[in-house]
């Protein structure tokens, strides 16, 4: 477990500590700002607007700051040749892929924690009054999910295949997942069964993604929902996440360190 | 009885380039053992395959064909790089980091506690002359102070076998003289180190025997004492050319 802290305090700093970070999150504020010109256009809704656009940011800049840093997170190492120094060290490769996942893992925590923090205060000043609603933090708790799903896809990708590569892929596994039950219905349209077969088997390989925007949309209009299924989403992500990450590890375990 | 602490058998190694998927024998046939406590060197002209043998024994290259044994065990098992340092030929760091941070990340992968770490780090920065640059990120680091940096983590976990490729490269004259100073301290604590190296003066002064590696091929292996009986690298420098020249009439 030492190793895994180890390495994952090594890759939170490495990443907390690159400038291009602290661009995207500057980015972020700029546009959560944004969100108050839209909404007092719309008489009476500035504030759902905001929350709104607040909370698509969060999710859009995250996802963009997990794709790119997740997808050299392990590629750069090799590439750098400072994994060298890391797998001739007592480190089994497990631990590697954990532990540089977990500290990607906390950046992304760290960034949408001020991205949260920076949307409740830009509320407060709108509206001093208004009650942070609890659902506004189950939404925050939601996306992170998701940004730490994107983040195993990456790392996963990662471990033998370029960054524009894993760029790629991981956007296609990102939107699959999201479409995945619209694609299966596309398929079944077709006359051929080998076309039909073909998208469902993309759909049972890529893990739907869909039932995580249904709960936030549910969270946005002000509906808890139902606590079994957010029990299964997260264990699903969780064991989803596993997978990859098991995945990432037998990559690691085979290829060799030129 | 003396045990060989490093055996390597028939090993070979060819490269594939990726796109023709050509093959290139980059190691062919290496047979060679290093005794505990003993300090062997292996030479060769740029590209002869001194750093492909040495990934090879760490486990970050599969052999093609034949064997690798350190302490026992298959390059790079676990239980093995516990025991061991490694210095990679002009090491690359995180660039973010500073070297005390590296050096105590290092302690702390081979479990060190805190404490330990602290004073080892302190200790191995003073010995290569790092302790000033401590606290400075390793992006701002010259060359030669990155490879002052490869030589303290690589001793770190106070190892039994030192793997170093080509220490002394990018070195000021004062940097290589302590590395001497370095390997010659170690050679008195009795670790077995191998060294890669083109630099024959170093090697005469530190290493016990050389193995003579060309375009892949063992051609000469002697002790340093029947080479050059503590004379000048000069006779070494004979013994080196000559190897390598009647491998090419052979061949
Ligand atoms: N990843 C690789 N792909 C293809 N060929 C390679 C690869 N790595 C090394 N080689 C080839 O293998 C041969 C041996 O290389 P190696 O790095 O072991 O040489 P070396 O003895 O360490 O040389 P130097 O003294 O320059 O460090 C070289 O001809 C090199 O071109
Ligand atoms: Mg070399």
């Amino acid at each position: 477990m030492n190793a895994v802290l180890a390495i994952a305090l090594n890759t939170y700093r490495e990443t907390v500590r690159d400038r291009v970070l602290y661009a995207f999150v500057f980015f972020a504020f700029v546009l959560t700002l944004a969100g108050i010109l839209l909404g007092s256009i719309s008489v009476g809704q500035d504030l759902r607007i905001l929350e709104d656009l607040g909370l698509a940011t969060i999710a859009f800049i995250g996802g963009i700051i997990a794709i790119f840093v997740g997808t050299s997170l392990v590629y750069k190492e090799i590439e750098r040749r400072t994994i060298y120094l890391i797998v001739t060290k007592p480190i089994a490769r497990w631990q590697f892929i954990a532990g540089k996942y977990f500290g990607l893992a906390l950046c992304v925590f760290v960034v949408t924690l001020a991205m949260g923090s920076f949307l409740l205060a830009t509320v407060y000043v709108v509206s001093p009054g208004h009650i942070i609603n609890s659902l506004l933090l189950e939404s925050l708790v939601f996306i992170y999910l998701e940004l730490i799903f994107i983040t195993a896809v990456a790392t996963f990708f990662s471990t033998f295949a370029t960054p524009v590569m894993s760029v790629v892929f991981t956007l296609a596994f990102w939107l699959i997942g999201h479409m995945g039950q619209s694609l299966r219905q596309l398929g079944h349209l077709s006359a051929s069964t080998t076309v039909a077969k073909f998208f469902d088997a993309i759909y049972w390989l890529v893990p739907d993604l869909s039932r995580l925007t249904t709960v936030r949309a549910d969270l946005m209009y002000g509906r808890q929902p139902d606590a079994e299924l957010l029990f299964y989403l997260v264990s699903y992500t969780a064991a989803y996440i596993i997978l990859l990450l098991s995945f990432a590890t037998v990559v690691a375990e085979r290829r060799e360190y030129q | 009885m003396i045990s060989p602490v490093i055996v390597t058998e028939h090993l070979t190694k060819d490269h594939m380039s990726h796109f023709l998927r050509k093959r290139f024998r980059a190691l062919d046939g290496l047979t060679l053992s290093v005794d505990r406590s003993e300090t062997y060197g292996l030479i060769g002209l740029n590209g002869a395959g001194k750093t492909t043998t040495l990934k090879l024994l760490l486990g970050l290259l599969k052999p093609t064909s034949g064997s690798v044994s350190v302490l026992g065990s298959p390059g790079g098992a676990q239980q093995t790089l516990r025991k061991i340092g490694f210095l990679p030929e002009s090491p690359h760091f995180y660039s973010y980091l500073t070297g005390a941070e590296f050096l105590d990340f290092s302690g702390k992968v081979f479990g060190l506690t805190k404490v330990e770490c602290k004073e080892r780090a302190a200790d191995l920065l003073k010995m290569v002359s790092l302790t000033e640059a401590a606290k400075t990120a390793i992006g701002k680091y010259s060359k030669g102070m990155m490879q002052r940096l490869g030589i303290a983590q690589s001793l770190i976990n106070d190892p039994e076998i030192i793997f170093w490729d080509e220490p002394t490269s990018g070195l000021d004259p004062i940097g290589r003289r302590d590395v001497r100073m370095i390997l010659l301290k170690l050679k008195e604590q009795g670790k077995t180190i191998f060294l890669n190296s083109h630099l024959l003066p170093d090697v005469n002064e530190v290493c016990d025997r050389v193995g003579v590696l060309h375009r892949g091929r063992l051609v000469g292996t002697d002790k340093i004492s029947s080479i050059t009986g503590g004379g000048s690298y000069q006779d070494l420098e004979a013994y080196f050319l000559e190897c390598i020249s009647s491998s090419e009439v052979k061949v």
